[in-house]
């Protein structure tokens, strides 16, 4: 199957017709909604799912496996966040603030876009591995902290340079100590959130107890659990593709810039992603599923850690973008692609890679 | 029946806003208030669709006269250049001035 016909054929999956449908329903404005409980509650359940199929998995292969994986997916995120904030400013003439803003939610991951991704890789019949549930709940927080703990120490140097640059020493002291200061509650704070809020929670909390269960205890759930995963993911898509329908508009204000970066980006991000994944010896599918989180945007949890810790960003943009095109664009065409990908380098090259690194 | 003066400010800002104005109100000691979510148009469209950290809501709180000038100068210099906010102030009467000071 050629890539085009793979895109053609995840067009018409229930999953991506229900998301446009949402888009449509909101361009007629009609009045169509999900409820406010039950698209906050999807999230949980979503997640709550991906946490046990994770926990029940690890168990058959233990933690050891997952370390080297989740070691280079935090150091790569890492490093596309400093690289997503060189290109917006430097190319995109963003200021500072909308930089660090735009550059963690496309260096953070996103747990929808992540359902989404193990429904697509059952419906092509493979599997993936179940530690990168945890990697996804590890890497939830680490692009934030970094473009925060980097906001920061630029508005506190800009602070030290002004004052300098007015000679006024003696204030200049206390000034830095501030910024500094500020910096370190701040920090607190969004480490906190984070790690107490309640993706990271549910996620970690059903993660342990898929541990302890196994596919044992996880038999008298599985028909909440397994059977209507699918079918939830749906509906929630339908939520998000009224408010990406609401915000079509605003992506015009978005500039041309930034509509590149949030198409162009994620597809770098993951094709890398999955060449690197298939290097350290990922399952065709996870590969697929190690380079869509490096590729997906966060747009769920992004605004509530950004809106307080860099406020001066203007949300517009980071949530349009995240939510209005790369959303879209991952789960439509940048799936195919990242799967053709894993399928061409797992056909040809397992055995030579594999040769490769027991040299090494 | 004797009411008592005081006055009422009423926030109306986006929810992710909402812990800031808390906070500060704590900082002058005011630990009484009520929210409420609410949908509305303004200078930043419509709000209140969508997803949840993109509501609004209204925070109402009594206090004494001589603690409003600060609260709503910390307020303004610290909130209204970021954020989807809103204020003003009331005279309402109480019956039990203690409840608010």
């Amino acid at each position: 199957m050629d890539i085009l016909e793979l895109i053609q054929s995840n067009l018409l999956t229930p999953i991506v017709l229900f998301f446009l449908f949402g888009i449509i329903a909101a361009r007629i404005k009609s009045d169509l909604k999900i409820p406010d409980a039950i698209s906050e509650f999807l999230p949980i359940y979503l997640l709550a799912a991906i946490g046990l199929h994770g926990g029940i998995e690890m168990r058959n292969t233990g933690f050891e496996v997952m370390f080297l994986p989740m070691m280079v997916a935090i150091g790569m995120s890492l490093l596309f966040t400093l690289n997503h904030y060189q290109i917006l400013r430097r190319l995109g003439k963003f200021n500072l603030f909308d930089s660090y803003a735009l550059a963690s939610t496309y260096g953070a991951v996103g747990a929808v876009t992540f359902s989404v991704g193990l429904s697509f890789i059952k419906n092509q019949g493979v599997t993936s591995e179940g530690y990168l549930a945890a990697i996804l709940a590890v890497l939830e927080p680490v692009a934030f902290i970094l473009a925060i703990f980097l906001t920061n120490m630029a508005v506190s140097k800009q602070i030290k340079t002004r004052k300098q640059s007015l000679g006024n020493l003696e204030s200049m002291e206390s000034d830095l100590e501030m910024g500094i200061k500020e910096t370190k509650t701040n920090l607190k704070q969004v480490l906190h959130e984070s790690i107490t809020g309640k993706a990271i929670v549910i996620l970690l909390g059903s993660i342990i107890i898929g541990y302890i269960i196994g596919e044992k205890g996880f038999e008298s759930i599985s028909i909440v659990f397994e059977d209507l995963f699918v079918g939830a993911i749906v509906i929630f898509l339908i939520e998000m593709g009224i408010i990406a329908g609401q915000r079509l508009d605003d992506i015009k204000k978005v500039g041309p810039f930034l509509i590149a970066f949030s198409i162009i980006m994620p597809t770098f991000n993951g094709v890398i992603g999955v060449l690197v994944a298939s290097v350290l010896g990922l399952s065709l599918g996870g590969s697929v599923m190690f380079g869509l989180l490096l590729a997906s945007a966060s747009f769920i949890a992004a605004p509530a850690v950004l809106r307080h810790a860099i406020p001066q960003a203007k949300p517009s943009l980071y949530i349009t973008s995240a939510l209005g095109i790369t959303f879209p664009f991952n789960i439509i065409v940048l799936l195919p692609i990242m799967f053709m990908v894993s399928t061409i380098i797992h056909d040809s090259a397992t055995i030579d890679l594999f040769n490769y690194l027991s040299k090494d | 029946m004797k009411l008592y003066d005081v006055k009422l400010l009423t926030v109306t800002c986006e929810i992710l806003a909402q812990k800031n104005v808390i906070d500060i109100l704590s900082k002058h000691k005011i630990t009484g208030y009520t929210s409420y979510e609410v949908e509305g148009n303004g200078a930043r469209g419509l709000r209140g669709q969508g997803l949840k950290n993109e509501k609004n809501v209204k925070v109402e709180v009594i206090m004494q006269e001589e603690k409003l000038q600060d609260v709503v100068e910390e307020i303004a210099r610290t909130l209204f250049t970021n954020f989807a906010i809103v204020l003003y102030v009331t005279n309402v009467g109480v019956l039990r001035t203690e409840k608010f000071v």
